[in-house]
């Protein structure tokens, strides 16, 4: 039998083999969305597609990637051999939207496959009806963008050259797109290469032993976990204020059952698929089951299937977070993914309260924008803004950060005027915008640029313009979102959160997202606190006394005039 | 007598290492150092250095220290100084939103680390600089004045600028810190396109503010310190180690003071490039492990390998720096990676039931639980301990007794209780995990850089390196391993035998079929003459001046570029040389190249090194070839996985092994400030200069 130090020597390894991974594909590829941004992940799984290890990297990717793998290789069985990879973007298979690309490999040792490895990374173009391939109008996945089914794409080591040119064909910035497939692969051998020294270096019964073991491992203490809730059925529900297509709010409700180890998520009472482009594929809805999980738990659990094992999942076919093809998804990925966790979170509140912040910006402010510039080069552009996190039991929420299922970097806007016909005018953090509470929530961001080339096309794929995210335990909501264009002529049309539009040169459009939600009662929060956040431009005079009844006089507490105030609210509330 | 003297100033000790010019003898001082003032340390040792009757001038100073680290984690009761920060109008948020990420995912309360210059000192400026250089909007006097104005009221002591896009055009850089020098008396000024003239706005303002935050600081310690040392010692030239292994005179280091953040860990790598060279190796694997850290570096051609991308402040995750977790500084660094694995890292069992291996450290105090001083978590120290590593009664010669009953106490009770471990496999199992991360830093810093470890040779030093030296080896594949002679006091010994060297860099921005060679000839030349008037006001000759010229390329599209070094002068013709090694330094980083690609040539660099007098280590009296006979001190069972069971080794006592002495392992050899364990498969040998050089063997036992 394997000991226990080899086994930690192995789990150590996977890991780190993950990580470095996911380094080889940043550092090889040709996107922003990628070198810079970092929209991809790694993961490595058994011979059983079993999650083993994975690196730190995009929660939705992450979470989805085992069915992905699971689906995508099905149709393989018995034909891999060594240096074949397989790719596919076909969401309901690989659990996310388009433009994530998968490959696959499997890693042979001798005449055996031992395990695989797999990435996934955000194309900031996959064709479709919009540059950036995410339509907030889209009807039908067709509209979004080539589907590739799984595919043999690397036989032997080299790439299959009549579907990279169907894919080139049917792409904004082909040259970009092969680029970065390379780098997909380039991250691929770095893995087999490292699995295969483990291999060697401690022998393949102790390599598969260690890997159940590892699994074993994180159950067990996920299980320790899930001990600890009390047991019971706890139920919450939130809302999408849109779907692309249809304005009308759609439900997403969970029932979370907990009994002694195991635990439930039950999504009955959702709202059907919708038309629009807000539908979660069940990878989607998977991720985030498993991210929230995560979070309220113990976040240093190493991550792998072993966690997931004490779960059980019922989603409806047919609804919201278990749509049938060929349903639009691009947003789903991407928007109700992050409205899931926020459902998730508003149930556990209600199971471990002190372990759960209030609600963040939930969207991802998905903006693209691309055309043809004066050169007459075609350009295409994607990125997803920062907003505020949840306050939480006993810290502020962050300000400007990306919030549960994402972490992408901002690109740096010395990067894009150098690449883009763009010009940025602010990017700052957005004052009044985080929820009141005695732990604040963070605050949202304003992002703004000018369009310095003739007319482009600007996609927006965004949430909580209309419905705020919702303060906890007295905390009040964060501010909403906002998306306008500033024409030439000084005149401001608003737009909606999830659009297609043309901007004109010289147009300036404007994001501000929204603020994290408060968390307690505003007016029990430090009032040194609220002076900081007013000297520090974050918080109005007007807020501080609305809001938190704290008075300032020029740059001073009024400490008396504050516990008057305070007094008066505690009388009547 | 004349010495070169080098002082390193930890969070514990203040070491001081003087070198005999003329007769290469080393002397050693540890004094503790003095939180409160540091330059009181740092008399101490030089108080009882010149004690010394045989010491008679000291030729040269140079200093390692910690306090900007220290001063940026808020640690040893520094306080930062009231410190503004100007901008262009719209961003003066990018310092606090940063890459917008969070520095761990699953963590709903992970905090970010607090903006050096907080939001109402962070002023705004109407102007702009467009992304190719050319002025959009000229920068507004009047608002100009208002700042100003904010900046005497709040009594602001020190300045950051920092603008888009001035690593392009830094004009209005320039004129911002042309007026505020002129109009706010005693202001420390720092502005982006001095500080790091390279594109990407949130690394660039950073490294700006973290230097503009340091400057009054550091000022303040340099200032202390050389008044102290003047007047002890008289006036003698006082030099500071940077991060990235090379030495500058005080003053640069107070218009820099981002350059030595890093300066004491440097000090090891630079020991290593020194030793590299004595013995005629040019490729080096430095491996430092101490009492809470081990750390890896490589030389390569007898360089340190250094880095550009580091975060003060940040957290260490499997040996890198987690992004987003500390304040970037753009500088090079010698490229270290860090793990939690000493002497002192703590093992445990965890709720899973899984051994562990830190990150948490006993430290001196209590130390490991074999020290007697209370600690009652069991240590790599302690693991040793029990199955015959260490001398199990004592250490440092016998300066420091230890007891073995409360090693194999602490892990009875912490790991074989709770696992039903044998004592043997329970330590095997701790000394195994705490390597296994080693091997992880050491492969990062080779491998994963492009380096073939079986390229290099080992140095093992460090008080614990010594010991854990042979398996990392083994796993890596490298044959040689050198443990120099005081392998306790090796980093210490850096400081003496470092160059003088100043970095610049320059971005260029130009693809390959449209690049200006004779343009880029001369931003190599402006830094050459620059680099070359500092080194003179430095003392440096002339002739003593080393350049050496570097490029940044990747291919275009990509962002993240490959550092490769450009021949002089640069011509149509050495640039396909430049293209050429580029090519094949991305096949070996990421397995493949483009050749037919076009590729982009990012940031000139430039380092001016000014080479000082190296020290020599004196030989030891040569004897006669083919290996002398030295008996054991005693024999004492020793537990080696290889043979599953303990094997008696001898042991001996290092001081008294001639040149020439071989033995081969498994084998014991003890000194004064470290235990050398030659594993199985591998032979020790005594070189001229004392040094025990273990080769791998290989073939059994």
């Amino acid at each position: 039998m394997v000991d226990l130090v080899t086994v930690e020597v192995i789990k150590g390894g996977l890991i780190y083999t993950a990580e470095e991974m996911g380094i080889a594909l940043r550092n090889s590829s040709y996107s922003h969305n990628i070198k810079e941004r970092m929209d991809h992940s790694c993961a490595i799984f058994d011979s059983d597609k079993r999650l083993i290890a994975q690196a730190e990297h995009i929660p939705v990717h992450l979470g989805s990637m085992g069915l992905a793998v699971k689906q995508g290789l099905s149709v393989f069985e018995g034909e891999l051999q060594r240096g074949d990879m397989i790719l596919f973007n076909d969401p309901y298979i690989s659990g996310t939207h388009l433009p994530d690309i998968t490959l696959i490999a499997p890693v042979f040792y001798r005449d055996e496959v031992i395990a695989y490895v797999a990435n996934k990374a955000h194309h900031s173009d996959v064709g479709g009806k919009v540059p950036g391939s995410l339509a907030g109008d889209a009807t039908e996945l067709f509209q979004e963008g080539i589907i590739i089914p799984p595919v043999k794409f690397v036989k032997k080591g080299v790439f299959d050259r009549e579907i990279l040119e169907i894919i080139k064909f049917n792409v904004r910035v082909p040259d970009i797109r092969v680029g970065d497939l390379r780098a997909q692969a380039a991250a691929n051998n770095v893995g087999i290469n490292r699995i295969l020294g483990l291999v060697e270096k401690y022998g393949l019964k102790n390599f598969k032993e260690s890997t159940q073991k590892i699994m074993d491992y994180s159950e067990r203490r996920m299980r320790n976990e899930i001990r600890k809730m009390p047991e019971g059925v706890y139920t919450a529900e939130d809302y999408l204020e849109s779907t692309g297509v249809e304005e009308k709010i759609v439900k997403i409700k969970v029932r979370i059952t907990i009994n002694g180890s195991e635990i439930n998520f039950d999504y009955t009472g959702t709202d059907p698929q919708v038309r629009g482009p807000l539908n979660a594929p069940l990878g989607v809805t998977m991720s985030g089951v498993y991210y929230t999980l995560m979070a309220v738990t113990d976040p240093t659990i190493p991550v792998n299937d072993g966690c997931y094992r004490p779960v059980e999942l019922y989603v409806p076919r047919g609804c919201l977070m278990n749509p049938v093809k060929p349903a639009p998804v691009a947003g789903g990925n991407v928007e109700t993914s992050q409205r899931n966790v926020d459902v998730l979170l508003k149930a556990f509140s209600k199971v471990i309260p002190g372990k759960v912040c209030a609600g963040s910006q939930g969207t991802m402010n998905n903006i693209c924008v691309g055309g043809i510039d004066e050169e007459n080069r075609p350009w295409a552009f994607y990125e997803t803004l920062a907003g505020g996190m949840g306050g939480r039991p006993g810290l502020d929420g962050l300000d400007g950060v990306h919030v549960h299922m994402t972490n992408t970097m901002n690109t740096p806007i010395e990067a894009l005027e150098k690449s883009y016909p763009l010009r940025f005018i602010s990017y700052r953090l957005r004052d009044n915008s985080g929820g009141p509470g005695k732990w604040r929530g963070g605050c949202g961001v304003e992002r703004s640029w000018k369009l310095i080339s003739p007319s482009a096309t600007l996609s927006i794929l965004a949430e909580r313009t209309k419905i705020p995210p919702w303060g906890l335990n007295g905390g009040e909501p964060g501010a909403k979102g906002e998306f306008y264009i500033v024409k030439r002529s000084g005149e401001r049309v608003k737009l909606k959160s999830k659009c297609t539009v043309t901007i004109e040169k010289g147009d300036t459009f404007v994001a501000r997202t929204p603020g994290g939600g408060g968390y307690g009662n505003p007016f029990e929060r430090n009032p040194e606190k609220v002076l900081r956040d007013f000297l520090n431009g974050l918080v109005s005079k007007e807020s501080a006394r609305k809001h938190y009844g704290v008075v300032v006089r020029g740059n001073e507490l009024d400490k008396e005039e504050t516990m008057k105030l305070r007094q008066v609210k505690v009388l009547n509330p | 007598m004349s010495f070169r003297v080098g002082i390193d100033v930890g969070g514990t000790f203040t070491d001081l290492v003087a070198l005999n010019s003329e007769t290469g003898e080393i002397i050693n001082i540890k004094v503790p150092t003095v939180t409160k003032k540091i330059s009181r340390g740092v008399a101490n040792a030089l108080n009882e250095f010149l004690g010394f009757k045989r010491v008679r001038r000291i030729t040269l100073l140079i200093h390692a220290t910690t306090i900007a680290t220290n001063a940026i984690l808020g640690q040893l009761g520094l306080e930062l100084p009231k410190a503004g920060f100007i901008t262009t109008k719209g961003f003066r948020d990018v310092i606090e939103i940063g890459r917008q990420n969070r520095p761990e995912l699953y963590n709903l309360f992970v905090q970010k680390p607090r903006p050096l210059i907080p939001r109402r000192y962070r002023f705004e400026v109407s102007e702009r600089i467009g992304a190719k250089g050319e002025v959009i909007e000229p920068l507004k006097k009047s608002e100009l004045d208002q700042v100003i104005l904010k900046i005497k009221r709040e009594g602001i002591s020190t300045v950051a600028i920092g603008l888009l896009n001035s690593y392009i055009n830094p004009k209005h850089e320039v004129d911002i810190e042309r007026e505020i020098r002129r109009r706010v008396n005693g202001v420390f000024v720092s502005a982006s396109y001095k500080v790091s003239p390279e594109y990407r706005e949130y690394e660039r303002f950073s490294s700006t503010v973290v230097n503009a935050v340091l400057m009054p600081i550091v000022s303040v310690y340099m200032e202390e310190l050389i008044g102290e040392v003047k007047e002890i010692a008289g006036e003698i030239s006082f030099y500071v180690m940077q991060s990235n292994g090379g030495m500058a005179s005080a003053l640069s280091i107070c218009e820099r003071p981002i350059s030595m953040i890093e300066s004491g860990p440097a000090a090891g790598v630079v020991a290593s490039a020194y030793y590299g060279e004595l013995l005629g190796l040019k490729n080096i694997l430095s491996f430092d492990m101490g009492g809470t850290t081990a750390k890896a570096g490589i030389v390569i051609e007898n360089r340190p390998m250094l880095t550009h991308e580091y975060e003060v402040g940040g957290r260490v995750h499997k040996g890198r720096i987690v992004k987003g977790s500390g304040y970037p500084v753009r500088f090079p660094f010698i490229d270290l990676a860090e793990c939690s694995a000493g002497g002192g890292t703590i093992a445990w069992i965890d709720e899973g039931g899984a051994l562990r291996v830190g990150p948490v450290s006993a430290g001196a105090d209590p130390g490991p639980a074999c020290y007697g001083k209370g600690g009652e978590n069991p240590t790599v120290t302690d693991a040793n301990l029990v199955i015959g590593r260490l001398n199990p009664n004592y250490l440092l010669g016998g300066k420091m007794k230890i007891h073995r009953e409360l090693a194999e106490r602490a892990l009875k009770e912490k790991i074989c209780a709770e696992t039903g471990l044998s004592m043997e496999k329970a330590a095997m199992g701790i000394i195994k995990i705490a390597n296994s991360e080693m091997a992880k830093i050491l492969r990062i810093v080779s491998v994963e850089r492009g380096y073939d470890p079986r390229i290099f040779n080992m140095i093992a030093f460090g008080g614990a390196g010594p010991m854990h030296a042979c398996p990392l080896a083994e796993e890596l594949g490298i044959s040689r391993i050198i443990v120099p002679l005081n392998p306790g006091l090796f980093s210490a010994l850096g400081l003496l035998t470092s160059n003088l060297s100043h970095s610049f860099s320059r971005a260029i921005m130009e693809k390959a079929h449209e690049i200006d060679v004779e343009r880029v000839e001369e931003v190599f030349e402006g830094m050459e003459s620059k680099g070359k008037e500092i080194l003179v006001r430095e003392g440096v000759q002339e002739g003593e001046i080393i350049y050496l010229r570097e490029m940044d390329v990747r291919y275009v599209g990509q962002s993240y570029e490959l550092t490769v070094t450009v021949p002089k002068p640069l011509t149509q013709g050495t640039l396909e040389l430049v293209k050429e090694m580029f090519h094949e330094k991305h096949r070996s980083v990421y397995g493949y190249s483009v050749r037919g690609e076009d590729v982009e040539f990012v940031n000139a660099r430039l380092t001016a090194i000014g080479k000082l007098g190296k020290p020599k280590l004196m030989e030891k009296e040569a004897k006669k070839p083919g290996g002398i006979n030295v008996s054991p001190e005693t024999i004492r069972p020793v537990f080696f996985e290889e043979a599953d069971g303990y094997i008696d080794c001898p042991v001996y006592l290092r001081e008294k092994l001639p040149n020439g002495f071989m033995v081969s392992g498994p084998a014991i050899l003890e000194q004064y400030d470290t235990t050398t364990v030659v594993y199985p498969k591998w032979d020790a040998e005594i070189d001229k200069y004392g040094n025990v050089i273990l080769k791998f063997r290989g073939n059994g036992f």
